[in-house]
């Protein structure tokens, strides 16, 4: 049920926290989330991320995932929870609401058209170590989705929005049907490092291959939603075809921990040599090759002519 | 845990007000959720209120939908309705222990220790889903997105920890005068719901109010579909009051 929640904050706003009185600017809206709206707020000079939850009991239960991560990974750049407080609006009503670490970066599919597909695997080995991080701590990221993905300079990928973060053997709290197991009749809904690789999975084959993907999506009749179909369009995909392997390991959940995922992920791609193809030379380098051996030529034709 | 969802698509034309039934479900500790089952029509100014009006009176939720969104809210609705269930049981809680009603008005420390707890209960508490489908004529086409709905319902039920269970039922009977016809008694395998409404005949009528009446009932007498279950096709014989 997409609940359209708003809570009326406009650019330039200043929210005080009720209970900590900490002030927050409000620059733009970032996004929005499954439990409530992200901004991006002004908070002492600095640049931080702010989420309004909808409802205080979701927004609370989201806040304590985060916040048993932060003990967990204790001083690393994991732990990005900063403040958790309430604020009236001008309107009287009270919302709840957290800050985190600001984290820039753009859509998956938008860096890898920008930088290129090159990127891609680094991309995929970075993802999964997160993920691995999060496994380990006995939590599973759950709604892991194109939206949910952000990558910064240099292919490092980070998670957005806690909201489906869910402990190990416990129901998934929050999942897109596209992404789940369950919807592919691949397994249960239960939590484990098998759910968020088999979403990994899905998550590679929409960003190569998009419209037959969105296609079989709008096509297939339930009973016939099975990761073989998935596995058709891996294996047609010159991109993804020699990780055709490793995607029907995620989907049967034939790996032990994301640690050995990640590491079959490198090996694949070191054996298909993927790594060794490059990509063609864009057209303007071939132009300026071009260009430049042109004007050599002419200055040493000048040079000749005026005799030195 | 205790909740009947109705997917219906129209207003009820037979018997007792679905209004009066809801608020009769709610007296007995079982919250009612209505979904409205839309395809490229519309439902109706009519019946869009009397589906709100059921939910209200049901302690529940009510969402008009298309039929591809069918399935999600299903799960949706059922999630948010247990959250919903414990929260309120917590109030109370809250009213005695501290003085104080709500959640919100706990300081953030405080609060994440209560939301651990009902997180927590959430996920263990026994549940009880019937789901009450109405099958007239106009709900036809949509009784694949129905099944599908329902199936979904039961991935997700398994993967909680506590124990949890389904019931099917549809309305009208398949005789003259049945309000309701059971279609799986109590149930947490998926064994019983494909085709579920294969061999379904659909009637003219919609006894929205009585067939609620009957699901009460059910809840009431738990053990009532081992009487009746006539074990060949899965297909229960309608029953009477």
């Amino acid at each position: 049920m997409a609940t359209s929640f708003d809570p009326g904050l406009s650019p330039g706003m200043v929210i005080t926290g009720k209970w900590k009185q900490g002030s927050y600017r409000i620059d733009r809206l970032l996004g929005e989330g499954a439990n409530g709206k992200v901004y991006l707020v002004e908070h002492h000079r600095g640049q931080y991320a702010l989420k309004v939850g909808s409802d205080a009991v979701d927004l609370q239960s989201e806040v304590n995932v985060l916040q048993s991560l932060a003990l967990q990974t204790k001083g690393s750049a994991e732990s990005f929870l900063v403040e958790v407080d309430d604020f009236q609006h001008p309107d009287g009503r009270t919302y709840p609401f957290y800050v985190m670490r600001y984290v820039r970066g753009m859509l998956l599919a938008d860096y890898l058209e920008r930088e290129g597909s090159d990127w891609f695997p680094l991309v995929g080995f970075h993802l999964l170590g997160k993920l691995a991080n999060l496994h380990e701590a006995g939590w599973v990221f759950g709604d892991l989705k194109m939206e949910n993905v952000l990558v910064a300079d240099y292919g490092r990928s980070q998670l957005v929005d806690y909201g489906g973060v869910t402990a190990v053997g416990k129901s998934v709290r929050q999942f897109t049907e596209i992404y789940d197991r369950g919807y592919w009749s691949a397994g249960s809904r239960k939590a484990d490092a098998g759910y968020d690789l088999f979403s990994f999975a899905v998550l590679f084959i929409q960003l190569f291959e998009r419209r037959r993907f969105s296609q079989l999506v709008h096509t297939l009749l339930p009973q016939n939603r099975v990761p073989e179909e998935l596995l058709k369009l891996v294996r047609t995909n010159t991109t993804l075809s020699p990780l055709e392997e490793w995607f029907s390991r995620a989907f049967a959940g034939e790996f032990a921990s994301t640690r050995e995922a990640a590491a079959a992920w490198q090996l694949q791609l070191h054996q298909s040599g993927i790594k060794r193809r490059s990509a063609p030379a864009p057209r303007w380098m071939k132009r300026l090759f071009i260009a430049s051996a042109l004007l050599l030529t002419i200055t040493i034709i000048l040079m000749i002519r005026v005799g030195m | 845990m205790k909740q009947i969802i109705l997917i219906t698509d129209g207003c009820s034309n037979v018997g007792v007000s679905p209004v009066v039934a809801a608020a009769h479900a709610q007296a007995e500790g079982i919250t009612v959720n209505v979904v409205g089952v839309l395809d490229d029509g519309d439902i109706g100014e009519f019946g869009a209120a009397e589906i709100n009006e059921i939910a209200a009176a049901g302690g529940g939720l009510s969402r008009l939908v298309h039929m591809r969104e069918l399935a999600r809210t299903v799960q949706m609705m059922t999630r948010k309705t247990v959250m919903h269930t414990i929260q309120n049981a917590v109030h109370k809680e809250l009213q005695q222990v501290l003085g104080t009603s709500s959640i919100e008005s706990l300081p953030p420390g405080k609060r994440g220790d209560v939301v651990r707890m009902m997180d927590e209960l959430g996920e263990t508490a026994p549940l009880r889903v019937a789901l009450l489908i109405d099958a007239s004529a106009s709900m036809k086409p949509k009784l694949q997105a129905v099944e599908e709905a329902i199936r979904d319902l039961m991935i997700s039920l398994q993967a909680r920890q506590g124990k949890s269970e389904i019931s099917v039922f549809h309305f009208p009977g398949p005789r003259y005068g049945d309000d309701c016809c059971m279609d799986l008694g109590w149930t947490s395998t998926l064994s019983g719901i494909p085709a579920l409404f294969a061999k379904l005949q659909m009637q003219g009528t919609t006894p929205t109010g009585p067939a609620l009446l009957e699901v009460i009932d059910f809840y009431r007498k738990d053990d009532y579909g081992r009487k009746n279950r006539d074990g060949t096709d899965g297909m229960k014989s309608g029953y009477v009051v």
